[in-house]
C-alpha cells in the first residue's frame, strides 16, 4: 500500500522538476525570480513542517532560525569577505545553535507556551539587529558584497535544484524509522517513552535538522537577494507566511511544504495589480483553505489514499 | 520629582494596556483561544470612534460610543466566522485545534489591518481628549483626560473583576474554563457561555481601544505591537487571570518607563521580552496563573 | 473508484500549479515597445508613498497632453511595495527586466532606497528617489561613481535638511525671539543620523546652544517621559528629526501642555490631513517643508497644487512635488540625450537645470562631495518653514515668501524677549 502511494507521490514529484527545470526555457526573468523565491520558501515550510507535522512542535517564529543563519553569513562575508561556502557554514552552525537553545523550553513546555516562546525569541532577536545596528546594519539591513549569479537561469536552476535535494533529505527522514518514532512522539510522547523511544533525543535531533535547513537556506537567501534585512528575513509577517505555505500545502506531508511555498508566492505576486489589497486577499484565502480545506492540497490527495 | 513623574506617568497608560489585556485573558481562560486579532479589534473601535467623532460631527462621547459598539461587533465576527468554525470542525483533530485556531486568528488579524490601512492609510489619528486642560498632580503636570482615563480603566477592571469573581455568571465561566464537559452535564449551554465571554471581550477591547485613541492616538500600523502587548503582559501575569494581567501590565509598563527615563529611550522593550523570556522558563503558568 | 479520484485530484493541484505559472508568466508580459516607460515604486498605505506615485502620474498626462516626448507617449507604471525594502527591490527588477522600464522613480523610504541602489548599479538603470532623504544615498554614489552613478538623489539631503533648520533658527528663533538653547530631539532612524550629526554642528553656530539629544525608538507609542526629561533641562524649544512618528508626539505634546514650542523637521507634519488627524493639536507646530499650500515658491508651485487637490481630493506631500518634477525632468533628459541609453541618460540628467514646483533644480557632480543630490542654497532649492495655525499651514520663512506671523499656544512660555 505505501510503495504504491510513494510510486504515486514519486512520479508526480518527477513530473514536477522535469518541468520546473525546463521553464527557464520561455519564462521571463522576472517570472523566474518570483518561482526562485518561492523555492527557497519551500524550503523554509519543509522544514518547519519536520518540526510541527512530525515533532509536533508549533514553531511561531521559524524566522528566528533563519535570521540567525541568515545574518552570521551576511556578516562574515560583509565584514570579513570569507567565501560564501564558509559564510554558509558558519550560518548552520549559528542556527544550530539557536535551534538547540529553543529545544530546552521545547521539551518542559507544551502547546501554546511553546508557542510563545518561539515568537519571543523572534522578538529578541530582531530588537537585537536594530540595537546593534552598527554590526547588523540595523533596520535598513546590510548588502553582501557576493551574490550567487547575476543570470536569472542560473539562479533559478541553484533554488530548483537546493530545493529538490532538500525535499528527498526531509522526505526520505519522514518515512524513515526516526520519523515514524518522531511522529509518535509527537502525537503521544507519553505511550511513545512507555514503549522506550527516547522521546528527548528524537525531539531534539527534529530540532537541530529544522535549525540546518532553515540557516543554510537563509544564507542562501542573503546571497541570492544581495541583502540582509530584518524586513525580507526576520519579521513576524514572513513567519507567518511561512506556516501558511505548510498548512496550505498540508501539514505532515513535508513535500506539501514545497507546493503551498511556490502557490502562496505565486498568488501574491498573480495579485499584486490589487496593490494593497493583495495581502488581504491572500491571507483571506489562506483563512478560507484553513477553514474549509485543513488538509492542504496535498494533504487532500494524501489522506484519501491512507484512507483506504 | 523624578520618582513622581515615573510613578505617575506610566500609571494611565499601564491602567489602559491592563484593560485590553483583561479581555484577551478572559478570552483565554474560558474560550481556550489566544485572539491574534486583539490589536486588529482595538484599532477599529480606535478609528470607527475617530471617524464617527469627526466627519460625522458626533463629538468625543458619540465617537467612543460608536467605537465601543465597533468593538464589539468585531469581537462577535472573530469568534462566529473565525474561532467557532474552526473549533466545531470536524475536518480537524481536538489536538491541533488551538494551532489552527492561532494561525487563524494571525489571518484574521492581518486582513483587518490590510483593510484598515486601506481605508484609513497608516496614519496614526487621535480622537479630541473627553476632558482637555490639565491639573498639577504632586507637582507633576498631568493632563486631565490622562486621569479620567485612569479611573474608568480600573473602574471597569474592577466590574470585571467583580463579575467573574463574585457572580453568577462568573462562576459559569470559571467553571467552563475548568471542566466545559461538567458544566454541559449540569444543564448549561456552553454556547451561550462563549457569547458571554466574547461580548464582554469585544467591550473591554473596544473601551480601551478608543481610550487609546484619545490618549496617545493609534493607527492601523500599531495593531501587531498591540497584540504583542496584551500577550506579553498576559504570559508574565497568568493566562486566564484577571488580577494577574492587572499586575503584569504595571510591573511591565514601570519596567519599560524605567527603561525609557532611567538608561535611554532606544532600549525601552528589552526589559520587558527579558522578563517574559525569563517567566517562561521559570514560572511558565505565569505569576497569578492557574493553568 | 478512489484511485480515479486521486488522480482527478493530483491533476488538479497540478494543473492549479501549472494555472498559475502560466499566469504569471502572461500577467507581467510586455506590450508595444513604443511608449517610454517609467517605473514608479511608492507605499500606497502610506500619505506620502501614495502622493508619489499619483502626482508622477500627473506629469505624464500632462506631458502626453502636450505630445509627448519626441512624439512618444510616457507610461507610468506604478508599484506598491508595502514600506518593505524586499518588496521595494523585487518591484525595481520587476519594473526592468518585465515591465522594461527605462527610468524608476521610488520611495520616500531610505531603508527601501538604500536597498535598491545596488540593483540599479547591477542593471544599469536610472533611478531617482524624490523623498528619500539619507545621506548615504549619494555618498556612495561619489565612493563608487562607476557603479553607482544611475542613482540620483531629487529631495533635499538631511544635511542640508538640517542645514534650514540652522537658517530658520538663526533668522528667526535668536535673531526675533533671542531664544538661546535648544534640545534635538529625533527618532533613531537611517535619516536622521546626518541630520542630527549637523543639527550639533550648525545649531551652536546659529546661536542655539544644544543642551541634549535625545534619540528615542521609532516604535515609541508614549512620549511623556521623553517631554518630562527635555522639560528638565529647560530649552527654550525642541529641534526635530521625526518622520515615521508625528501625531503621536505633537497629540501629546498638546495633551500635556509642554511649554516648549517644537520646530524642525517634522515629515508628517507636512500632511495636509495633520490638522485633522491630530484633533488640531498641531497648532504652533513649526516644521520645515518643500512647499507651503498659497506659497508661489516658483511660477509653476500654485498651478501645481490646485490641479493636484482637485484631481486628488487632498494636497500633495512633499514628495509629490519632487516625483511630479523629476518626470518633467526625465523627459527633458531623454530629449537631450536623444536616446534611453542609460549611460546617456546619466550624463544628460547630471545637466539637469530645472525650475521645478519647489525651486530650481540642479544636481550636484562627480568631485562634489554628495554626487547626484540636489543643490541647496537660495536662488536653488531651501525649503519652506511653516507653521500650523487655525488649521492652516501658514509660510515663516524665508522671508521672501513668508505669508504671517509665528504666533504660539497659550500653553507655550517663551523665555527672554
Amino acid at each position: 500500500m505505501r510503495s504504491l502511494l510513494s510510486s504515486r507521490l514519486l512520479w508526480g514529484a518527477l513530473v514536477f522538476v522535469a518541468v520546473a527545470a525546463v521553464l527557464p526555457l520561455w519564462l521571463s526573468a522576472y517570472v523566474l525570480g518570483v518561482l526562485t523565491a518561492g523555492y527557497y520558501f519551500g524550503v523554509f515550510a519543509m522544514a518547519w513542517d519536520l518540526l510541527f507535522g512530525f515533532a509536533g512542535e508549533v514553531n511561531f517564529g521559524p524566522t528566528f532560525l533563519i535570521g540567525l543563519g541568515a545574518y552570521t553569513a551576511a556578516m562574515l562575508n560583509n565584514r570579513f569577505g570569507l567565501a560564501i561556502p564558509w559564510c554558509v557554514m558558519a550560518g548552520i552552525v549559528s542556527a544550530l545553535i539557536g535551534g538547540l537553545l529553543l529545544a530546552m523550553p521545547a521539551l518542559r513546555l507544551r502547546g501554546p507556551y511553546f508557542g510563545l516562546v518561539t515568537l519571543v525569541a523572534v522578538l529578541l532577536l530582531q530588537n537585537a539587529i536594530v540595537i546593534f545596528a552598527g554590526v547588523t546594519g540595523g533596520e535598513i539591513g546590510m548588502t553582501v558584497p557576493d551574490v550567487l549569479s547575476l543570470s536569472a537561469a542560473t539562479n533559478y536552476w541553484y533554488g530548483l535544484a537546493f530545493m529538490v535535494i532538500c525535499a528527498v533529505i526531509l522526505f526520505g527522514l519522514s518515512r524513515s524509522a526516526m520519523g515514524l518514532i518522531l511522529q509518535a512522539s509527537g502525537q503521544d510522547p507519553i505511550e511513545a517513552r512507555a514503549l522506550g523511544f527516547n522521546v528527548t533525543k528524537h525531539k531534539l535531533m527534529a530540532f537541530s535538522i529544522s535549525a540546518v535547513f532553515a540557516g543554510m537556506t537563509g544564507a542562501l537567501l542573503v546571497f541570492y537577494m544581495g541583502t540582509a534585512s530584518v524586513g525580507t528575513l526576520i519579521d513576524i509577517s514572513i513567519g507567518v507566511q511561512i506556516i501558511i505555505a505548510a498548512v496550505l500545502g498540508g501539514r505532515r506531508s513535508i513535500l506539501g511544504g514545497a507546493l503551498g511555498a511556490v502557490f502562496l508566492i505565486g498568488a501574491s505576486e498573480v495579485l499584486r495589480p490589487l496593490g494593497q489589497l493583495n495581502t488581504f486577499v491572500v491571507s483571506a484565502l489562506a483563512l478560507a483553505v484553513i477553514l474549509f480545506f485543513p488538509d492542504g492540497l496535498l494533504g487532500h490527495v494524501l489522506r484519501r489514499r491512507e484512507a483506504q | 520629582m523624578l520618582a513622581r513623574q515615573i510613578l505617575i506617568d506610566g500609571f494611565a497608560i499601564r491602567a489602559l494596556y491592563a484593560l485590553g489585556a483583561v479581555g484577551f485573558t478572559l478570552i483565554f481562560g474560558v474560550s481556550g483561544v489566544l485572539n491574534l486579532a486583539h490589536g486588529g479589534i482595538m484599532v477599529i473601535a480606535a478609528l470607527i470612534g475617530w471617524f464617527t467623532a469627526g466627519e460625522f460631527g458626533a463629538g468625543p462621547y458619540g465617537g467612543a460610543l460608536v467605537g465601543i459598539l465597533a468593538g464589539l461587533a468585531s469581537a462577535y465576527a472573530t469568534y462566529l466566522l473565525v474561532v467557532r468554525p474552526i473549533q466545531r470542525s470536524r475536518a480537524i483533530p481536538k489536538e491541533e485545534s488551538e494551532i489552527f485556531v492561532l494561525t487563524g486568528t494571525l489571518l484574521w488579524g492581518i486582513m483587518i489591518q490590510t483593510a484598515l490601512a486601506y481605508k484609513f492609510t497608516d496614519n496614526p489619528v487621535t480622537m479630541r481628549p473627553i476632558l482637555p486642560g490639565v491639573v498639577t498632580l504632586g507637582g507633576v503636570r498631568t493632563p486631565r483626560n490622562e486621569i479620567m482615563i485612569a479611573v474608568v480603566c480600573w473602574l471597569v477592571i474592577g466590574l470585571v473583576w467583580l463579575l467573574v469573581n463574585r457572580t453568577r455568571t462568573g462562576k459559569t465561566l470559571l467553571a467552563a474554563s475548568m471542566n466545559p464537559r461538567g458544566l454541559t452535564l449540569l444543564g448549561f449551554e456552553l454556547s451561550r457561555v462563549h457569547l458571554v465571554v466574547w461580548s464582554i471581550y469585544g467591550v473591554l477591547a473596544g473601551l480601551a481601544g478608543v481610550l487609546l485613541a484619545s490618549f496617545l492616538g493609534t493607527g492601523s500600523g500599531n495593531a501587531g505591537q498591540l497584540t504583542a502587548s496584551a500577550f506579553s503582559i498576559v504570559v508574565v501575569g497568568g493566562l486566564g487571570s484577571v488580577s494577574g494581567s492587572l499586575l503584569a501590565a504595571y510591573l511591565v509598563g514601570y519596567l519599560e518607563t524605567l527603561t525609557a527615563y532611567l538608561i535611554a529611550p532606544t532600549l525601552r522593550p528589552i526589559p520587558a521580552l527579558i522578563l517574559l523570556v525569563l517567566v517562561v522558563y521559570i514560572r511558565p503558568q505565569g505569576l497569578l496563573g492557574r493553568r | 473508484m478512489c484511485s480515479r479520484k486521486t488522480a482527478f485530484r493530483s491533476t488538479c493541484v497540478a494543473g492549479i500549479l501549472l494555472t498559475t505559472i502560466a499566469c504569471l508568466n502572461a500577467c507581467s508580459g510586455s506590450t508595444t515597445k513604443d511608449p517610454i516607460r517609467i517605473g514608479v515604486i511608492g507605499e500606497e498605505s502610506s500619505v506620502a508613498g501614495a502622493s508619489l506615485t499619483k502626482a508622477a502620474m500627473m506629469a505624464a498626462e500632462e506631458i502626453n497632453a502636450k505630445g509627448g516626448v519626441n512624439g512618444r507617449s510616457i507610461q507610468v507604471i506604478t508599484y506598491d511595495n508595502h514600506s518593505s525594502a524586499a518588496e521595494g527591490v523585487r518591484a525595481f527588477q520587476r519594473a526592468v527586466s518585465d515591465d522594461k522600464a527605462v527610468v524608476v522613480l521610488g520611495s520616500y523610504l531610505s531603508e527601501v532606497v538604500l536597498a535598491i541602489e545596488p540593483w540599479a548599479a547591477r542593471m544599469r538603470v536610472p533611478f531617482i528617489t524624490p523623498g528619500a532623504s539619507s545621506n548615504d544615498i549619494p555618498k556612495r554614489v561619489h565612493d563608487d561613481y562607476e557603479h553607482n552613478k544611475y542613482t540620483f538623489q531629487a529631495t533635499t539631503m538631511s544635511e542640508f535638511v538640517a542645514q534650514s533648520v540652522c537658517d530658520f533658527s538663526h533668522d528667526v528663533l535668536v535673531k526675533q525671539f533671542h531664544l538661546k538653547n535648544a534640545v534635538v530631539m529625533s527618532e533613531d532612524a537611517a535619516w536622521t543620523k546626518p541630520l542630527d550629526a549637523r543639527y550639533l554642528d550648525c545649531l551652536p553656530k546659529a546661536g542655539l546652544e544644544v543642551m541634549d539629544h535625545i534619540r528615542f525608538n521609532p516604535d515609541t507609542t508614549d512620549f511623556t517621559p521623553i517631554f518630562n526629561q527635555i522639560e528638565r533641562k529647560h530649552p527654550d524649544v525642541i529641534i526635530t528629526g521625526i518622520s515615521h512618528v508625528g501625531v503621536q508626539p505633537t497629540v501629546q505634546w498638546h495633551d500635556q501642555q509642554v511649554p516648549i514650542p517644537m520646530a524642525g523637521q517634522s515629515s508628517q507634519a507636512t500632511n495636509g490631513t495633520f490638522w485633522k488627524d491630530t484633533n488640531g493639536a498641531a497648532d504652533g507646530v513649526i516644521t520645515r517643508n518643500t512647499a507651503v499650500p498659497g506659497v508661489a515658491l516658483t511660477p509653476k508651485t500654485i498651478a501645481f497644487v490646485e490641479d493636484y487637490t482637485k484631481r486628488y481630493g487632498l494636497p500633495p506631500a512633499y514628495c509629490g512635488y519632487s516625483s511630479y518634477d523629476m518626470v518633467y525632468v526625465v523627459a527633458e533628459a531623454i530629449k537631450r540625450a536623444g536616446s534611453t541609453d542609460p549611460d546617456k541618460l546619466v550624463e544628460a540628467l547630471e545637466q539637469t537645470d530645472y525650475i521645478g514646483t519647489s525651486g530650481r533644480e540642479q544636481f550636484y557632480g562627480r568631485d562634489d562631495p554628495f554626487t547626484h543630490t540636489l543643490k541647496y542654497g537660495p536662488g536653488l532649492i531651501t525649503g519652506v518653514h511653516l507653521q500650523w495655525q487655525n488649521g492652516k499651514q501658514v509660510a515663516i520663512w524665508p522671508a521672501d515668501v513668508a505669508n504671517g506671523k509665528i504666533a504660539f499656544p497659550s500653553f507655550i512660555k517663551l523665555s527672554a524677549k
